[in-house]
């Protein structure tokens, strides 16, 4: 176990180093200059050299590797060419809004999966037209179920809002399904989810299916298995069995699909967030990239980059607790 | 519906039922064919300029000579959703095949040299497949700068791992089997053992992967390009006319529904013409 948990820490590590590493690259290949975007065109001649030298950018690459990554480490990610702001110190305003979506929306994923694989595996009556739902739903266009669920929801039948995230933030977290809580505010934690609803449900139908696939193929061959037979026969009850037998052993390629899609959610909430104008990390992004600001459009990728990496090597991990063999 | 009970019949292939299945796998497999047709023909088709107002102001669809009605400047929707499906279906179909060149000879020679080659090659591709792509491939496209050539590039850098993993799995398989073994042995080159052996055996399964993965492209694109990573103002793209349009969504839905619309299609026919071509061969082998 210490073995396997040691190497895969040592993945982590180079494939974060390997990802700075493209970032840097990116970074020095992009057009912008940092110091006409701080400085402002018409700084003279010598203050862009003095600049330059301040910044290290008269360095040789290697040297700028290294301080880009010691950068890296304190949280420095540069500074925005559109907020003029550090990155990093916009990434405190809206990283919060990303991940509460994106928790959420995972967890309807797992509601959904878990309903289709089941109802699917156990031939429920109607698991196919709900299947059929989820498999169009997953080859749309993420922008299309978007704006659709906001003509349905919003426009024709008025029951959900259309944009942002609902009451303002009183601190003290940025997670507005704690803080409303916290403050004791209930009807703003209603508002709260029913705003988290639309863009959740968006961002959850691809994953869903994905999980759900994978979870009703072992689900089926669990099924037929003898040791669930004979369960059965000794009279454990259906519930029992299914829950203690069947789902226990049938969850681990759900839970290592449920990583993988986890960490493109990271990526697909970029889309999402724009169309629902969620003050979060991917709206960032989208507002940065038609005005070219790579500093924040580099931080952004190597943060959620890194979640993504971070959350596949947890999910390789638990994915070893759940099933031992997999560690021998 | 019993959890024990033997499972349900499924489906028989009777003769019938098999004739049934390959009829409609030839119906998916030819929408695929009449998809590509009109991308290729999307020119003759379009009836204006996809660029030039030639019309009313966001005429509703079905209006008279507007089938798919205008957009905010009088623009023809449906030349403008042609000329979308040109370069998306296009640019989809040059993504998985540079995936397929650059995994397929990767791949290959992994597959096929085994020891410390594959060893190399395979970590590699490994690293790329652990790496987020679609937030490397934005990042590589925002610093080349937007545009439709840069995000085929962007896209296809990020595309082959996937390709070479799985052609590496199916050349290895192939490699090991006798008549590669007797072709080796028989002194035949290295470089003729895996154009003339492992090669045509590799091709199936490659085709039928690639096939089931145009659709995922065509997502992928279409995000980027709803993003504004792609080709820049008066051009038709699919995304980028949707995000274009999005403050007209709740006056004027067409515009932003529209190419929207006809990103699901291509989706979706890509997806169940891959199925089908992956039933046509699964027959045949």
């Amino acid at each position: 176990m210490i073995t396997s948990l040691a190497k895969r820490l040592g993945i982590t590590v180079v494939l974060l180093f390997i990802l700075s590493g493209i970032i840097f690259f990116l970074q020095s290949i992009s057009p912008g200059d940092p110091v006409k975007a701080y400085l402002g065109a018409n700084a003279s001649r010598a203050d862009v050299l003095s600049e330059r030298h301040r910044l290290g950018l008269d360095q040789p690459t290697i040297v700028q590797f290294g301080g880009f990554l010691v950068g890296l480490v304190h949280g420095d990610l540069g500074v925005s060419y559109r907020t003029h702001r550090p990155v990093f110190k916009d990434f405190a305003t809206y990283l919060p809004a990303t991940i509460e979506l994106v928790v959420f929306a995972f967890l309807l994923a797992i509601l959904l999966a878990v309903t289709f694989a089941f109802s699917a595996a156990l031939r429920v009556p109607g698991s196919s037209f709900y299947r059929g739902i989820l498999l169009v739903g997953a080859t749309a266009p993420p922008f299309l179920l978007a704006i659709g669920g906001i003509v349905l929801f919003y426009q024709q039948l008025g029951v959900l809002p259309a944009s942002g995230r609902g009451p303002d933030d009183r601190g003290p977290t940025g997670f507005l399904v704690i803080d409303t809580l916290v403050n004791g505010d209930i009807p703003g934690f209603g508002s709260t989810l029913q705003h988290l609803l639309l863009p959740g449900l968006v961002l959850a139908i691809a994953p869903a299916i994905s999980i759900g696939r994978i979870l009703r193929s072992s689900l089926e061959s669990t099924l037929s298995a003898d040791y669930v037979r004979t369960a059965r026969s000794k009279g454990l009850g259906r519930g029992r069995v299914l829950i203690k037998h069947v789902l226990r052993n049938s969850i681990g390629p759900a839970i290592s699909m449920s990583g993988l899609q986890l960490g493109f959610m990271f990526a697909g909430v970029v889309v999402v967030e724009q169309v629902f104008s969620w003050p979060g990390i991917g709206n960032y992004l989208a507002s940065s990239i038609p005005v070219s600001d790579f500093p924040a459009i580099a931080g952004v990728t190597l943060v959620l980059g890194t979640i993504y990496i971070i959350t596949n090597a947890v999910v390789d991990l638990l994915q070893a607790a759940a099933d031992p063999r997999l560690v021998a | 519906m019993s959890l024990i009970a033997p499972a349900p019949p499924r489906w028989r292939a009777t003769s019938t039922g098999f004739a049934a299945g390959l009829r409609l796998n030839f119906l998916l497999v030819s929408l695929l064919v009449l998809t590509t047709l009109i991308a290729l023909f999307a020119r003759i088709l379009a009836p204006h300029d996809p660029v030039q107002p030639v019309g009313g102001l966001n005429l509703p669809p079905g209006s008279d000579g507007f089938p798919f009605g205008t957009d905010a400047i009088g623009r023809d929707m449906l030349s403008r959703t042609l000329y979308g499906i040109q370069a998306s279906w296009f640019s989809a179909l040059l993504v998985v095949a540079v995936g397929l060149l650059i995994g397929g000879v990767i791949g290959v020679i992994a597959g096929v040299a085994s020891g410390w080659v594959d060893a190399v090659l395979m970590r590699m591709t490994d690293l790329f497949l652990a790496l987020p792509g679609v937030l490397v491939s934005i990042a590589i496209v925002a610093a080349l700068g937007a545009g439709l050539g840069n995000t085929l590039i962007g896209v296809s850098v990020v595309w082959w791992p996937y390709y070479a993993r799985m052609i590496r799995g199916e050349a290895r398989s192939i490699a090991v089997r006798p008549h590669v073994e007797a072709a080796r042995l028989a002194g035949i080159s290295r470089g003729r053992v895996i154009l003339r052996h492992v090669l045509p055996g590799v091709v199936p399964t490659a085709v039928v992967t690639a096939s089931l993965d145009v659709g995922n492209v065509v997502l992928l694109l279409a995000g980027l390009s709803f993003l504004g990573l792609g080709q820049s103002a008066p051009a038709p793209e699919l995304g980028a006319d949707t995000a274009r349009a999005l403050s007209q969504l709740l006056s004027e839905w067409w515009v932003p529904v529209v190419p929207g619309i006809a990103v699901l299609i291509l989706s979706l026919v890509a997806n169940l013409g891959g199925d089908g071509i992956r039933a046509l061969t699964a027959k045949r082998r």
